[in-house]
């Protein structure tokens, strides 16, 4: 049973996109997005969400939050898409808060209403060199010691890992071969160098290169239980489903706005003596892109139902939405471009941000091609 | 169907070698490897690069020999450009000598031909192109900067768009009204304007890929000699037809194409996933295999232009509007294939590695900022030189008559 009803969703999105357009226009963006920004993202649209209630909708009541599920944040991540949004909302609400509330002790629980309260972001370290978008292959090891872990390895460049107050690592425990955990570990600890660059569409991270990084026991996700830690290579697994999806969410908002944004533009763009939207050609290909980001956002919904209630065969379907979405997002955003003309080629115009987001969503927690042919192989067993 | 042969000419592969050896012996390697990583190279040093073309002759290779070219066949011309791509060699910027050149030494003066040809042919003077304008892109006719007579003078007023390297150029070949009361294509003259000229502002546009070789040119009360309209006044539409037909062939990059290919294949040994080389990949052999065909479909569509122009002496405006759609979208599809390879390290765009000298942190391989500016810059490949829609147009009134 869905924990908002339609009209409870339906209000969220509008207040989502009435902030969004207010607060949050293209300028805003571009602001952020600039090398000079000292964070990257916007510490008062942060603060905003916390207070609008966002970052605790899908947090448990039990941590200040509304008990919404993944679609609830999906409509967050869709308004976020649509304006470009750069705060490091799929990294904290999905990765890390998800994580702390399946996995997270007693005590790491209060992590929760900290993040409800926007006095936390998180970064999700979990992919290394080498890995590719296989999700198991981790590297990085936690030695044990008296009073904590010490944790060395590498890790790929993440979103948000240049400034997120937390760090959500894997790493082996005891050794290459060790069970795979999940440590929170605090930004200003010692060894951890980092290599800050921005991402193709202007969002920061960084590589992370962990040299004994000295780190508390609390640090480890989920308690030791008489000695033995947990693997947690399927709870991984699963966040990294959820990011996956979120980011179509986002995707599905972006290619509404660029669809939209397209269609405006053409109706007013005149040569040969006509507005180019009265071109037949470009009338369909208009349609081709508002029919293929249905496509993605139906298909998003689709594994977002199956998600939220329970269905047995969500990673498939959550698989198959990210294929689609890929697929979409190439598309539209690549039409997007072309039907601007040269002016779509410009920095100056939002659309050319509005592709490079597309690419990035491409691309994160796996791309379509790796999906794909993880179907293929009928790797997806029940999640 | 299958009409005309390939002979193999030992002379034109003479020719390759000698270019080819020219390049190992002649192009820096400093420039080599920034054009291998796609780092930017400055005016002085493109500058040298054409000039040392230039003094070889070989930049107006294809100019008639009493202009000061070497009469080079279509297929010579062919594997210039070839060989150049292969060796990471800038290629020469094509506004003077492809296009400019051949227009003044068909339409123009003697005393321009004096004036202009020798300095394109050596590469003393940088030229730019002002076509299109903010309200005429596909539509170029429909252009509105205005040349007003004022006695010996042409007073220009206006604003032109996308004018590459703008910034750098010396001289401006430029499309202006001259007639805003006869039929858009009867009223526009062929003028040469010196960039120097007061009145005359270049303002940098800033592309998707965060670079800057493109401009906005705008003109106040510009004043150009009378002189250096080329062509009679009003006709300057055809010559401008003219200049866009040597601007369509030879618009597959061959060369370049397939270099895209070897760095495919460099980074699909050199990318892992899950600790094995992504070669091993059947859906990137796949892909790779893909690529390959298209490629030579685009090499088999640039012979017969080569073939073509051989037998009817002059290039077939169908054949050059089909080999740019398919060249275009060849190259954006093999450098998709190289950005999904890349990406599994993550998107990271430092347009710092570009500035050559940096020594920053690289976050990825150091392909990657050079891969994707190339990518960005060329979703523009679809659009420039004639869009893929134009192009169809093209092709659909010439070829299908319809």
């Amino acid at each position: 049973m869905p924990a908002f009803t339609a009209d409870e969703r339906t209000l969220l999105m509008e207040s989502l996109d009435d902030f969004f357009s207010a607060r949050y226009p293209f300028e805003r963006f571009r602001k952020l997005s600039a090398r000079e920004h000292p964070d990257g993202y916007g510490r008062e649209e942060w603060a905003a969400y916390a207070e609008l209630g966002w970052l605790g909708v899908a947090l448990p009541e039990r941590a200040g939050g509304s008990g919404g599920g993944l679609t609830e944040l999906a409509i967050v991540m869709a308004s976020a898409g649509r304006a470009l949004a750069m705060e490091p909302l799929v990294s904290t609400l999905v990765m890390g808060a998800g994580a702390i509330e399946r996995a997270g002790s007693a005590t790491q629980q209060s992590l929760l209403a900290e993040i409800g309260r926007g006095a936390l972001t998180i970064s999700w370290c979990h992919t290394e060199p080498g890995a590719g978008y296989a999700r198991a292959y981790v590297r990085t090891t936690a030695s044990v010691t008296g009073d904590g872990f010490v944790l060395s390895g590498e890790k790929s460049f993440t979103l948000h890992a240049h400034n997120a107050e937390r760090l959500l690592v894997s790493a082996r425990l005891g050794g290459e071969d060790g069970p795979l955990a999940l440590f929170v570990v605090p930004a200003e600890s010692e060894g951890i160098h980092r290599k800050v660059a921005s991402f193709l569409d202007g969002r920061r991270g960084a590589a992370l290169t962990l040299r004994n990084v000295e780190v508390p026991a609390e640090a480890l996700l989920g308690e030791a239980s008489g000695g033995t830690v947990a693997d947690r290579t399927e709870l991984i697994e699963s966040l990294i489903d959820r990011g996956a999806l979120a980011v179509c969410a986002e995707a599905a908002g972006a290619m509404a706005a660029v669809t939209e944004q397209t269609v405006a533009y053409l109706k007013t763009r005149e040569q040969f003596g006509q507005p180019l939207s009265r071109f037949q050609v470009l009338q369909h290909r208009m349609v081709d892109m508002s029919l293929s980001a249905e496509e993605a956002r139906a298909a998003t919904h689709s594994a977002l139902n199956a998600h939220d209630g329970g269905d047995p065969d969500v990673r498939l379907k959550i698989w198959r939405a990210k294929v689609q979405t890929a697929r979409s997002a190439r598309f539209v955003g690549g039409q997007a471009i072309q039907l601007h003309g040269g002016m779509g080629m410009t920095d100056e115009l939002a659309i050319g941000h509005y592709y490079k987001r597309l690419t990035v969503c491409e691309h994160l927690f796996g791309d379509g091609e790796w999906y794909l042919r993880q179907l293929a192989a009928g790797a997806c067993a029940a999640a | 169907m299958f009409i005309h042969g390939n002979e193999r000419d030992p002379a034109l592969e003479a020719f390759r070698k000698e270019v080819r050896e020219f390049c190992a012996t002649h192009l820096p390697v400093q420039t080599r490897r920034k054009q291998a990583l796609g780092q930017h190279i400055d005016r002085e040093e493109y500058g040298a690069w054409l000039r040392q073309l230039g003094e070889r002759g070989w930049l107006a290779g294809k100019w008639p020999k009493e202009h000061g070219g070497l009469d080079w066949s279509p297929e010579q011309y062919a594997v210039f450009s070839e060989e150049l791509g292969r060796a990471n060699a800038p290629a020469p910027v094509p506004f003077g000598v492809t296009m400019v050149g051949p227009v003044i030494y068909t339409f123009g003066t003697e005393e321009q031909k004096r004036r202009y040809l020798p300095g394109i042919a050596r590469h003393d003077t940088w030229w730019c192109q002002g076509y299109s304008e903010p309200g005429a892109g596909s539509d170029l006719a429909s252009l509105k900067t205005r040349a007003a007579r004022d006695g010996d003078h042409y007073i220009v007023n206006g604003q032109k768009i996308w004018t590459s390297y703008a910034h750098w150029a010396d001289m401006m070949f430029c499309l202006v009204r001259t007639d805003p009361d006869a039929k858009k294509q009867e009223g526009i003259s062929f003028l040469l304007i010196d960039m120097k000229t007061p009145g005359l502002t270049v303002r940098p546009i800033i592309g998707i890929t965060k670079g800057h070789h493109l401009n906005e040119v705008f003109f106040e009360d510009v004043r150009v000699p009378v002189e250096n309209r080329v062509g009679e006044e009003n006709k300057g539409w055809t010559y401008a037809k003219f200049l866009l037909g040597n601007e369509r062939v030879g618009v597959a990059d061959i060369g370049k194409f397939e270099g895209y290919l070897d760095s495919l294949r460099k980074l699909l040994n050199e990318t892992e996933e899950d600790g094995a080389p992504l070669e091993r990949s059947p859906e990137y052999q796949r892909k790779l295999a893909e690529l390959e065909v298209s490629l030579e479909t685009v090499k088999a569509l640039a012979a017969d232009q080569l073939a073509a122009a051989r037998a009817q002496g002059s290039p077939s405006l169908m054949g050059a509007a089909a080999l740019k759609i398919r060249s275009s979208e060849y190259q954006q599809a093999a450098l998709q294939v190289i950005v999904d390879v890349l990406a599994r390290n993550g998107l990271s765009y430092q347009t710092d590695a570009l500035s050559p000298g940096w020594n920053g942190d690289l976050v990825g391989p150091e392909e990657m900022a050079g891969v994707l500016y190339e990518h960005l810059y060329r979703r523009a490949a679809t659009i420039y030189g004639g869009s893929t829609e134009v192009q169809k147009n093209i092709i659909a009134k010439g070829a299908l008559g319809l």
